[in-house]
């Protein structure tokens, strides 16, 4: 009977530094405060998104601008249209669910939330949407 | 295996409401999590060689339909596109089979055996 062939992979260096990174968390940053029509400084907060990401989390990449659409139910339905940038961070399961992180993260969300005049911050984190719409000051 | 998130301690460290899944099989976010788990398991072996997931140490020979194989060499190709990954058709087929069997939880797989005598 033929040998069974089994290859083992070693420990060999990784094809990518950085880690176990696979949650991918997605940032939405909007182009548009609530009423549709002010523009809000998006630039700025793509800016400081990425260094929030890079400084918590290690990373992220901004995306060019996209084309969206959310139901403002807290004003009869009113559809507002933007134009997001989405933001791309690629962690760590331990690093997503470190209690630090986690309020750094919700504190950069609510800070946008309430300057930016927003109805909700979107944030996708491994495949679960997570809605930011309390902003209190912190 | 595949690290499950305690979805309710993220809501909570946030201040935020879980909302739902999204597609995470497929459409963008499949695609950009699929991605991200191709690039976070492959290693180069000691030895050398292309780049594999230490944790697959079991080969079998899988019949495939043709389509099913040019489908597996154009997301191969795109990934690398992407990413800059070289991972190999058969390799996504691995990952993809992972990914599909740890989501099917034991109700799911009881659910797929017919009840004795069922024609």
């Amino acid at each position: 009977m033929a040998k069974k062939r089994t290859k083992t992979a070693g420990k060999g260096p990784r094809v990518l530094s950085g880690g176990r990174k696979r949650v991918l968390v997605v940032l939405f940053v909007p182009s548009v405060e609530r009423d549709s029509a002010t523009q809000i400084d998006q630039p700025r907060w793509v800016d400081s998104s990425l260094e929030m990401f890079g400084r918590v989390f290690g990373g992220a990449t901004a995306y060019p601008k996209a084309k969206g659409i959310w139901r403002d139910d807290e004003r009869g339905g009113a559809l507002v249209k933007d134009e997001p940038v989405v933001v791309h961070c690629y962690t760590t399961p331990a690093d997503i669910q470190n209690g630090r992180n986690l309020a750094e993260l919700g504190s950069f969300c609510r800070k946008m939330g309430r300057e930016a005049r927003q109805g909700e911050i979107g944030l996708v984190v491994g495949d679960e949407y997570f809605a930011i719409r309390e902003f209190g000051e912190e | 295996m595949k690290t499950q998130l305690d979805m309710d301690k993220i809501a909570k460290g946030l201040g935020a409401e879980r909302r739902g899944k999204v597609t995470s099989t497929g459409g963008y976010f499949g695609a950009m999590q699929l991605l991200a788990d191709i690039e976070a398991r492959l290693r180069v072996p000691t030895g050398g060689g292309r780049p594999t997931d230490p944790g697959w140490t079991e080969r079998r020979l899988v019949p495939l339909a043709p389509r099913t194989l040019e489908r597996l060499e154009e997301i191969a190709a795109k990934v690398r596109e992407h990413g800059g990954m070289r991972v190999e058709p058969m390799q996504l087929a691995a990952l993809l089979l992972e990914k599909t069997t740890e989501k099917l939880g034991q109700d799911e797989a009881e659910n797929l055996l017919r009840p004795s005598g069922a024609v």
